[in-house]
């Protein structure tokens, strides 16, 4: 199962984050006032699970103006960075194809933090183990739908089957391309860098206009040559310590 | 002009303390040094052996306290030792690091005290061939993340790590053994500072002018010249030190700092890289 946003229906009320910090039980970010538009929870951590972005873009001739908004959420990558470095096997894939963090056996290393291409991850500041969106696993199992894509007024968040939510996206794009030059689907690819994403989205601009990496790869992709490389270093350095010890000067 | 959004990082920066940093430092010295106590006492060298073994204890001492201290629920330490997983460097590590610093305190204790010397014997020589994997495996470690500084030296960092491990391994010999039983530390000193400080200028080059600015701009690249400074003016000295204590001693004490401050470097570096998007945005261009 997965999200598809529709960034071109979004309305920017934040609904999404209000629900999501009320069903998950999250607290509050502070009250810092950014000015950065209308974006006061300025990223996606252990205590925010979603996240709406604001960009104000004037154009050239800075006499048309438009507004971007977009309820950023986890991928729930089809290859997860997360998931496959946690060392405790906190995080798992669920029965829906989601990625959770089981907060009773997460012990805080705070690896995956740093494997997410997407920034996605941060640590919860009340129990001090590393926090993101679980696609609301218990709602789920109880056949519930997450509870931003229920709080979300104008279906900019559809919860969905994700291969059915990739056909629909297509339609959709298919339909605004016309309207909007620079419309594009963000993680509808399977064979991009993190085998598309569980959340996929539909955008007016390109991704890094949102904060989104515009080519995210699963660093674990490298990861036999890394063990290779280190080998040989290893033996590099064993070879140089027999060497120092065999020398008599 | 800010990039990306607001200029916001796309990927976060570790949230770990100063202790990984430290931890890579220690590990790594700790990991040659065993291989160094192994060799050496092969060679009939049992006063450096000795001083290297210890030194290695000493590094698993503190590999051990600065890894339990980082996590953010320390009490669950022993979850980590509930699976094994392949995909994660930082799971090989631990049992790479458990076998390694068990092999080490075994045999430390066990030329302390002077009990059980053959099986004291045993475990160093296992301590001194996994040594060089523990020495390097961290730079896996932090090449499989998403901080461009660490990601792109695909080649060069493992390289860096051992160098900087070797140096470390040969400057506690410096420090701790006499002049007339020191020579391989000495030899180990002045091979890895300079591996070391070479190996950064290859990292540079792999990187490309733009992504090596993590390296060279900011806290990092303060950090770097520092340490550049200081392995420098090591190696010069181990190299003027044979038969000197004194000397081998300042040679000693400036590589260890220097080693310290580089990995500091290399830490601020994969930090520097994920704070500003440009790097990811570099990176990530088509």
């Amino acid at each position: 199962m997965g999200f598809f946003t529709d960034t071109t229906l979004c309305i920017g009320c934040k609904a999404c984050e209000v629900a999501c910090k009320e069903w998950n039980k999250l607290p509050s970010d502070g009250y810092e006032f950014t000015g950065e538009s209308y974006d006061n929870t300025k990223e996606l951590n252990g205590n925010s699970w979603r996240h709406v972005a604001f960009i104000e873009q004037l154009g050239q001739e800075r006499d048309t103006s438009r507004w971007l908004m977009e309820s950023d959420v986890c991928k729930h990558c089809t290859h997860a960075g997360c998931l496959d470095v946690c060392p405790t096997g906190a995080i798992i894939r669920t029965e829906f194809g989601t990625v959770v963090i089981q907060d009773d056996i997460c012990n805080g290393c705070g690896y995956c933090v740093v494997a997410c291409p997407f920034g996605v991850i941060g640590e919860k500041q009340e129990d001090h183990t590393m926090g993101k969106c679980t696609l609301c696993y218990d709602r789920l199992k109880v056949g519930e739908q997450p509870a931003c894509a229920k709080a979300c007024p104008t279906e900019s968040i559809q919860f969905g089957v994700v291969d059915e939510l990739r056909e629909r996206a297509e339609k959709r794009l298919a339909n605004v391309q016309a309207r909007f030059a620079g419309a594009q689907l963000y993680l509808n690819d399977p064979n991009d860098g993190v085998g598309g994403g569980g959340s996929l989205f539909l955008l007016l601009d390109k991704p890094e206009v949102y904060g989104l990496p515009p080519n995210p790869i699963v660093p674990t992709k490298d990861l036999p040559l890394r063990w290779r490389t280190a080998g040989i270093a290893a033996a590099l350095l064993f070879g140089a310590v027999v060497l120092c010890a065999a020398v008599r000067e | 002009m800010t990039q990306g959004y607001y200029g916001r990082p796309i990927v976060k920066p570790p949230a770990w303390s100063d202790l990984i940093p430290t931890y890579f430092f220690a590990g790594g010295l700790a990991g040659t040094a065993a291989t160094l106590a192994f060799a050496e006492r092969a060679a009939k060298n049992d006063r450096l052996a000795r001083t290297l073994i210890l030194g290695a204890a000493a590094g698993c001492a503190v590999s051990a306290f600065c890894l339990i201290a980082d996590l953010k629920k320390p009490e669950r330490f022993l979850h980590m030792l509930r699976v094994v997983k392949p995909t994660s460097p930082m799971s090989v590590g631990v049992y790479i690091f458990s076998a390694f610093s068990g092999s080490v305190f075994i045999a430390a204790s066990s030329e302390v005290t002077g009990i059980a010397r053959s099986a004291g014997r045993f475990f160093e020589a296992i301590a001194g061939i996994i040594g060089p994997i523990m020495s390097v495996y961290t730079s896996v470690l932090v090449g499989d993340t998403v901080m461009p500084a660490w990601y792109l030296p695909r080649k060069t960092l493992p390289l860096l790590f051992a160098a900087t491990s070797a140096s470390g391994a040969g400057a506690w010999g410096l420090l701790f053994a006499p002049a007339r039983s020191n020579g391989s530390a000495r030899r180990l000193a002045i091979l890895g500072g300079t591996a070391m400080v070479a190996a950064l200028q290859a990292l540079h080059r792999e990187l490309g002018p733009k992504q090596a600015e993590a390296y060279t701009k900011g806290e990092a690249g303060a950090l770097a010249r520092s340490a550049r400074v200081l392995n420098i003016s090591g190696i010069v000295c181990a190299t003027l030190a044979k038969n000197s204590n004194a000397l081998s001693k300042i040679a000693g004490a400036l590589l260890l700092a220097g080693g310290l401050t580089e990995r500091f470097a290399v830490y601020r570096a994969g930090c520097a890289s994920a704070k500003d998007p440009k790097y990811v945005l570099e990176a990530q261009k088509a």
